[in-house]
């Protein structure tokens, strides 16, 4: 078998050049463009870090305004869901976990199937319980507020429906790992009289370190680019406050009028940067504390 | 200590059933409410179960086929997410057997490096992403969305990852046998990596079912859009809840393929993340 063969690249050669087209390309070119003046038709003009200074230190800009406030109202949101979005699928994993608990399967598929739909119906379904006339907080709970027209209700709503529909893939992740943790554990700290908490964060937790770094890291960098939530519950409104920058990025890009694309592209790289440096701080922070 | 196991019991009952209800109601209102008439629902605002059942909602979307044709949208979503799956099962087991069983110069170099730069966060390829697809002349086509997540590497850490977990003695008494590559991927790794292929074919389908701002940059004509895009065009046409029932009744038939491949395929989705936890931890 010494001949020099092509089947290597039978194998990885199609795979290869989709990479080329729809990885590397548009990821080369999306950073060219943060550059240039550019509005999708005619050729991208060269304009150095025009974009960059505008968005970051020219105040009387709108471009400027709307980054300000879409990164603002995108970290909110990371705020906000994240730490939820840890918390309860823990909670959950560890409850499922009891040993006197029955119907684990049943339960864990009513908590994991609405991650299974697409944000658009979600989106058109607690719209409808958030609805003031017709709706369940209006009804039963009384609430007389528009809820997608006032704040801070228009965040709870697209903060339900985030956490509603996202606590299903990390709950499936703790559940695996927690099953994963030795029993032995266990039963050695209980005769050691170890209660339920104890055991929980001197055993679950330390014993599920990857895992859970793994899922606050690519929970944050989702939660950056939030967009149908807030596009569907609020349109990004009361007054912009629910704006975020996936949202304004889709629009100067791609909206009504003339594309801005080479600014769009700027927020673009800028929100990537975000996303990088956040990511790499969680592991370096979290790997650190955890050995 | 029987006391102290009784009311830890109680406790993950109470917070999970209570978790249960709020997760469930939601869907349970949405399917009730899309078999109530307009009127019923204005007029006695939130009940769980309809006084009167009836089917005119349902009737009157299907009827729709020029504003919101949503069994064309189903059709074009069942396609896109269909070929989307059987391409990614390809591709992946393909590359994995490349990337985990072919001696070529500098493999593990390349698929790290792939790696690495898929690492990269996509809102920055978005833009340029819809120019190479107009480029193409695949706007308002099935193939925007078929296509381009193909090359995303997640899947095929994921089944090379599982690759190097069969031993090599299997391919090695294939090829005594006088088994060429060809013979090896299809004969003798193929049916061994069957588990993650389902998995990360799931995961596709249902990915792919779900996108939505890629779809929503991507299709401007009504009759080609998927399901998910097309139900953000409803608030307008049923009128920002004139039509309630209506609305629902879409939310609902979008959901149904989603849900009827998890009552099919359940374990696998519930089992799978294990292969996940297995690598990361």
């Amino acid at each position: 078998m010494n001949k020099k063969s092509f089947t290597p690249y039978f194998f990885v050669g199609p795979h290869l050049i989709l990479f080329a087209i729809f990885i590397l390309l548009p990821t080369i070119y999306g950073i060219y463009a943060s550059f240039t003046q550019w509005n999708l038709m005619n050729d991208p003009v060269w304009v150095g870090f025009d974009n960059y200074k505008t968005i970051l230190f020219n105040s009387d800009s709108t471009f400027y305004t709307q980054f300000k406030n879409g990164l603002k109202n995108t970290l909110l949101f990371v705020v906000l869901t994240v730490p939820i979005l840890i918390v309860i699928p823990l909670m959950i994993a560890v409850a499922l976990e009891h040993k006197k608990v029955k119907m684990k399967g049943f339960m864990q598929s009513i908590l994991y199937i609405p991650g299974l739909i697409s944000i658009s119906a979600a989106a058109l379904i607690w719209s409808l319980i958030f609805n003031k006339q017709l709706g369940i907080t209006g009804n039963i709970f009384g609430s007389t507020v528009a809820w997608a027209a006032n704040q801070p209700y228009a965040w709870i709503t697209i903060i339900v429906l985030t956490i509603w529909g996202g606590v299903g893939g990390n709950m499936i992740i703790y559940r695996a790992s927690i099953n994963g943790v030795s029993k032995d554990l266990y039963e050695a700290a209980e005769i050691d009289g170890a209660g339920p908490i104890r055991k929980f964060s001197s055993i679950t937790l330390p014993s599920i370190r990857f895992p859970l770094i793994y899922t606050f890291v690519m929970t944050t960098a989702g939660a950056f680019n939030v967009f149908g939530q807030p596009l569907m519950m609020t349109d990004g409104g009361p007054r912009q406050s629910t704006h975020v920058l996936m949202m304004y990025i889709r629009q100067l890009a791609f909206g009504h009028g003339e594309s801005i694309a080479g600014m769009a592209s700027a927020m673009a790289v800028l929100l990537g940067l975000v996303i990088l440096v956040i990511s790499a701080l969680q592991y370096y922070v979290m790997n650190r504390n955890a050995s | 200590m029987v006391k102290k196991i009784s009311i830890s019991k109680y406790l993950a009952y109470l917070f999970l059933i209570v978790l249960c209800v709020i997760w469930a109601v939601p869907v349970l209102f949405g399917i009730t409410t899309s078999f109530r008439s307009q009127a019923e629902v204005v007029s006695s605002g939130f009940r769980l179960l309809p006084v009167n059942w009836i089917m005119d909602n349902y009737t009157t979307i299907l009827g729709n086929t020029s504003t919101a044709p949503i069994l064309r949208w189903l059709m074009n979503s069942l396609f896109i997410a269909t070929a989307h799956t059987f391409l990614v099962i390809v591709v992946i087991s393909l590359t994995g057997y490349g990337y985990s069983r072919m001696n070529f110069k500098g493999r593990d170099t390349l698929f790290f490096t792939l790696l690495g730069i898929s690492f990269f966060p996509g809102v920055v390829n978005l833009i340029p992403s819809y120019k190479i697809i107009d480029a193409l002349g695949w706007v308002n086509t099935a193939w925007a969305m078929i296509i381009p997540g193909l090359a995303g590497m997640g899947n095929i850490f994921l089944v090379r990852q599982f690759m190097k977990g069969i031993p090599n003695e299997l391919d090695e008494s294939a090829r005594v046998d006088g088994a060429g590559d060809f013979k090896i991927y299809a004969s003798v790794i193929l049916p061994l990596i069957k588990p993650v292929l389902i998995v990360c074919g799931l995961f596709s389908f249902i990915g792919s079912w779900n996108d939505f701002l890629w779809p929503v940059i991507v299709y401007t004509d009504v009759d080609k859009m998927p399901v998910t895009a097309g139900l953000l065009l409803l608030q307008d046409i049923y009128g920002n809840y004139r039509m309630i029932g209506q609305l629902m009744g879409s939310a609902i038939l979008a959901m149904i393929p989603t849900f009827i491949l998890f009552l099919f395929a359940q374990k696998h989705f519930l089992q799978s993340i294990n292969l996940n936890s297995g690598i990361k931890g």
